[in-house]
């Protein structure tokens, strides 16, 4: 379908690049992608409603994400609510910006090894 | 309050915030982001701690500080695209026409940085003016709003001649052709002694030339009050010029008015004070611009210096009484 190379978007944001994570193992819905991003990052990137809905929308257009049907979350209420999933463009973009987070954890390395690190 | 009250109207608040997201996507998420905000304020509830609910807080208003403004650019250049400017430029260009028009044309905010008026008007009346009740003929306004010629009594603002770039408010006194002087403080108007039940008299050390006006020049009377000295004073008495009025405040004894600085050229007037939509007790110095000190009184005395009892009060012309 989409023949967009991943390397034309990065890099990713930090919120785009964290919400990717946060569905690359299930489908979310708001509120979950929230959640999800605060336990990866230890609850240093706490998205609000708005930077996370404008992501998503960016997102939406971008062809990284698709909207699943709508329904209610068993564990919080009976309230439907809109569930997130990742497209395959979506996980080759968040594999591409991975590795190149890996190469510049790498650059960092080797220029502190003798100073701080 | 229960705490689902509370959260409840913190719900509806943010709702409220919504608006200042562009349309479409507040259509498109809107319902979605008020969801994921209830969710939020729970888990905050119950984790519960004066810390987190402040963090929450500026969380929150960061997020959608950041995010309303970058849906909106957002938006400005989606519409800037398309070859038809439509949507959100229109609606701030439309938002902006009316702003300036009625600002420009028909109303301007005034807030009273002195004494002069009081006992009509305090010091911390913000006020809007109606620039059109005594505009001169050709103005645009007056198809809006209705307009009357000036009379004696009217309270009007005007630019200060001295110096145009402040506006000053006081009452007419003289209209073109009268002859005044003032007798121990009573204005003599055309031979005949004002009744004025709007004028205020604070026990200040008599003055000759406040009181008995018009006298040699005092050291406070400025050049422009000294050429209507040497040019308008007949046979002691004040002789108004065409197209010009002598204005005078109503705390006789403490105001900086015509007599110190000249008459007010007709074309200097700015309009009708139409009512006062806040009074704040403060200094005239916090009045005059908005310091860092002044917001920080408002925000903490804003209930209590707020002046309720002159909210929307309107200051009306009055005329004098006239005794032989």
């Amino acid at each position: 379908m989409n023949k967009k190379s991943p390397q034309e978007l990065l890099p990713l944001t930090p919120p785009v690049f964290h919400i990717l994570l946060a569905l690359t193992d299930e489908e979310r819905h708001g509120y979950g992608i929230m959640q999800d991003v605060a336990r990866q990052t230890d609850g240093t990137l706490q998205l609000g409603p708005g930077t996370l809905y404008g992501c998503l929308k960016r997102m939406l257009a971008a062809g990284l994400v698709e909207e699943s049907e709508e329904r209610p979350d068993p564990e919080l209420d009976d309230e439907r609510r809109r569930y997130y999933r990742m497209t395959a463009l979506g996980k080759r973009v968040v594999r591409a910006e991975a590795q190149r987070l890996a190469g510049a954890v790498v650059a960092a390395k080797s220029k502190l090894i003798g100073g701080l690190l | 309050m229960t705490q689902a009250n509370v959260i409840g109207a913190f719900c509806r608040f943010y709702s409220v915030l919504l608006y200042a997201y562009p349309a479409g996507f507040r259509r498109e998420f809107g319902g979605a982001m008020r969801q994921v905000f209830r969710d939020r304020c729970r888990e905050v509830a119950r984790s519960a701690g004066a810390l987190r609910v402040a963090r929450f807080a500026a969380q929150v208003a960061a997020d959608f500080a950041v995010s309303s403004a970058r849906e909106h650019l957002a938006a400005f250049w989606t519409a800037a695209r398309k070859p038809v400017f439509r949507g959100p430029i229109t609606e701030w260009a439309v938002t902006l026409g009316i702003y300036l028009f009625v600002t420009t044309t028909l109303v301007q905010a005034y807030v009273i940085p002195t004494g002069s008026m009081e006992g009509t008007l305090k010091v911390g009346d913000h006020m809007l003016v109606d620039r059109v009740a005594f505009s001169t003929p050709g103005s645009l306004g007056r198809h809006i709003l209705p307009y009357r010629e000036l009379k004696h009594g009217d309270i009007v603002a005007f630019l200060y001649p001295e110096d145009p770039r402040q506006t000053y408010v006081k009452r007419v006194i003289g209209l073109p052709g009268d002859r005044i002087h003032l007798e121990s403080g009573q204005v003599v108007r055309n031979g005949i002694r004002l009744q004025e039940p709007y004028t205020q008299h604070i026990g200040a050390a008599p003055d000759a030339y406040r009181d008995n006006f018009p006298l040699p020049p005092s050291p406070y009377t400025t050049p422009r009050g000294r050429d209507m000295l040497e040019q308008h004073v007949h046979d002691g008495e004040l002789v108004v010029p065409p197209d010009c009025l002598f204005m005078l405040g109503d705390n006789r004894e403490n105001s900086a008015d015509s007599r110190y600085w000249g008459f007010v050229p007709r074309d200097y007037v700015v309009g009708k004070p139409l009512l006062v939509y806040w009074s704040y007790d403060a200094p005239t110095e916090d009045l005059q611009e908005w310091t860092f000190t002044h917001v920080v009184d408002v925000a903490a005395h804003f209930f209590s210096k707020t002046r309720w009892e002159r909210t929307f009060l309107v200051p009306r012309s009055q005329a004098a009484g006239e005794s032989r």
